[in-house]
């Protein structure tokens, strides 16, 4: 079974928020329901750190467009940190993420 | 009724119970049937006669407790007593566990133990002496099992072997009763016998019960893993001695491969029991996670906490996904071998540590070294180094003379014959080859899991080693995870509907490419989320060249990437 950790942290209105392992079809709704809860509080920002993230399908690029959309009718700003020359990150240049989300090497 | 215990023996009590010919306990009373000749200590050896006649050929082939019967009968009609029951030592719990009882038979089905050191029985054998107690009552012994059979006087002497005590025989009478001398030795010449017999059959019926216990703890088929070629030898040893060698080779959810080596210190199906704790045990801390030096520093604990008598050495060594590299740590096991092509194998330098099982260790140590492609590794135990006549100095020389970079199956059975040759091994020995494949010699992988989510994880595993043996740049590793991941998911998500089937996955080298191709026999549908398409522009965007076939009989996805290449766009 594929596995992910999602841990998150509350700083004042920013929410900081880990996801690591390997994400697919088999633990994607999983992982979805971790963020969605870690976000619960409202916060005027969201931190979205997928340094250690070692595998990602676009079943995992899913949960990061539904997360977008869903953060952007809040009003709340989403950063993704990922580093540059990772599998990850060129998953998330090719679906042309960039253009709805601030993409990041490593936390501002 | 449940038993009840008496640990508690009172001073009024402990007076009643005599050791016979020990100087302080008064043993002066006469033996009533002193003068009839059958009861003389000559007669004592006649009597015996026909004790000893049922140990013969007639009984070769029974149970211990079959056995035993047969040579508690006598017994019980020589002394002209009502019961007759022998105990035998369980090692592990030091228990003395009824296993038969002549005129007393619920007691073996009640499965009555009697704890070392409690109650007449775990007194005889604690203190190894015979004994007698002539008025039975609920203060000198441990449960009311005998009061309950109407049993007044007793006499018991302890069952020896070389010195150790396996069991105790008594035997007891419902009407008051004093045991004579020669009662006691009579008794002690029958314990003499039974011992004998128990012993010979015990260790027969122990040792093939070990090697069938042995053997299925130890792994029938070694996994096959892509780029590794994997051979293990065990030869069991002789005269009872059935050890505690074991080998274990396992692969983790994380993608490394752990190969495990050990001995448990003793022998025989106690050895064997051990041993088979112990690889589980090791199997669980290694799914843990931590490096072998952490995962040996687990099993300290559960050896020290749960099996404080056990010993053992243990050698653990990682394959990281890749096999370049591994990582060992030793609990007092000799060192591997390391073999390249071409040259004089030599003994990894693997810092030696305490064994398994001995407190106040010092932290563990844990060590890396690279295996190169071609290169192979020699595990083994010290049974194949130590079972010739030459010094251990001698053996291992001989063994990094005899160990070559060549087929793993063969380099096996050619050691086993140089060291062990035709003769049992006075130890086990157990030996263990494992060679890293040349990018070269890796043949094509093929896969076929059923088509559920849960298999992408392992198709991932499986498909980066095989790209990692092929010497595939991380690049194209990275890219090929994702396009045949992607595939897979088509698969698993789209073809089969709510049916099952399965999902089957070939790769091979066409240098300078990587040709992978994934299989349904489904039936083939749109995607349907909004967003489902990004799948099939991640296999396009991640591979050099993609094709894909829907047909009456599933769909077939061909993809194409350069072997060391980065792929494109």
């Amino acid at each position: 079974m594929t596995s992910a950790r999602v841990d998150s942290s509350a700083d004042g209105g920013s929410t900081h928020i880990w996801v690591s392992g390997e994400i697919d079809l088999a633990n994607a709704p999983a992982v979805e329901e971790q963020i969605r809860t870690a976000i619960s509080s409202h916060p005027t920002s969201v931190a979205l750190d997928l340094t250690e993230l070692t595998y990602m399908d676009s079943a995992g690029m899913r949960i990061l467009y539904r997360l977008a959309s869903r953060l952007h009718a809040l009003r709340i700003v989403l950063e993704l940190i990922v580093p540059l020359d990772s599998p990850t990150r060129r998953l998330i240049e090719l679906s042309g993420f960039e253009s709805i989300a601030a993409l990041r090497p490593i936390r501002s | 009724m449940l038993p009840t215990e008496r640990n508690d023996f009172s001073q009024s009590s402990r007076a009643r119970i005599r050791k016979p010919f020990h100087s302080t306990v008064s043993y002066a009373r006469p033996v009533s049937t002193a003068g009839e000749p059958g009861n003389t200590l000559t007669g004592v050896e006649d009597r015996l006669r026909r004790i000893k006649s049922v140990t013969d050929a007639a009984l070769a082939h029974v149970d211990v407790e079959t056995l035993l019967t047969e040579l508690l009968d006598p017994v019980r009609e020589l002394l002209g007593v009502d019961a007759a029951t022998v105990l035998l030592l369980d090692v592990p719990s030091q228990d003395l566990v009824v296993t038969v009882a002549l005129g007393m038979e619920a007691t073996v089905r009640q499965g009555v133990r009697v704890p070392m050191g409690k109650g007449f029985a775990g007194r005889v054998a604690a203190e190894k002496q015979p004994m007698i107690i002539e008025r039975v009552d609920e203060t000198n012994v441990l449960y009311t099992v005998l009061a309950d059979h109407g049993i007044c006087s007793l006499l018991g002497v302890p069952l020896l072997s070389s010195g150790t005590v396996i069991g105790v025989l008594h035997v007891g009478t419902r009407c008051p009763h004093r045991f004579s001398e020669d009662d006691v030795k009579l008794l002690q010449l029958a314990a003499e016998r039974i011992v004998v017999a128990t012993q010979s059959r015990r260790t027969e019926v122990e040792r093939a019960a070990a090697l069938v216990f042995q053997r299925s703890l130890l792994p029938a088929r070694l996994p096959v893993v892509p780029g590794l070629e994997l051979a293990a030898h065990y030869v069991p040893a002789s005269s009872g001695g059935v050890g505690g060698d074991w080998y274990d080779v396992f692969t983790l959810p994380s993608g490394w491969l752990c190969v495990v080596i050990g001995d448990v210190v003793g022998r025989g199906l106690v050895a064997a029991d051990i041993m088979g704790r112990l690889r589980n045990a090791l199997r669980a801390y290694a799914l843990l996670g931590g490096d072998p030096a952490e995962v040996l520093e687990r099993l300290d604990q559960q050896v020290l906490h749960f099996e404080p008598e056990t010993m053992a050495t243990v050698l653990i060594a990682m394959f990281e996904p890749s096999f370049g590299r591994l990582h060992f740590s030793s609990a007092g096991h000799p060192p591997p071998l390391l073999a390249l092509p071409g040259q004089t194998a030599v003994f990894l330098d693997v810092p030696s540590d305490h064994p398994v099982g001995v407190h106040g260790g010092l932290r563990r140590r844990a060590t890396t070294m690279t295996l190169p492609p071609g290169g192979l590794v020699c595990f083994y135990t010290d049974g194949l180094v130590e079972s010739r006549d030459t010094s251990l100095e001698g053996g291992l020389d001989e063994l990094s003379r005899s160990v070559v970079a060549g087929p793993v199956d063969g380099l096996c059975r050619k050691l086993i014959a140089q060291f062990v040759g035709a003769e049992v091994p006075g130890d086990d020995v157990a030996v263990l080859a494992i060679r890293r494949q040349d990018s070269g010699e890796v043949g094509p992988l093929d896969l076929v899991l059923p088509a559920l989510p849960w298999s992408l994880r392992d198709i991932r595993l499986a498909v980066r080693r095989w790209l990692s043996a092929v010497g595939a740049s991380p690049r194209a590793i990275a890219d090929l995870l994702v396009a045949i991941g992607e595939a897979c998911a088509n698969a698993i998500e789209h073809a089969y509907g709510p049916g099952s089937g399965n999902v089957m996955v070939h790769l091979e080298l066409q240098l300078p490419d990587v040709l992978a191709t994934i299989r349904d026999t489904g039936h083939w549908r749109p995607p349907r989320q909004e967003d489902g398409g990004r799948g099939t522009l991640f296999m396009r965007d991640c591979s050099d060249q993609l094709r894909i076939d829907h047909g009456p009989t599933g769909t077939n996805v061909v993809i194409r990437h350069r072997l060391s290449q980065a792929a494109c766009r």
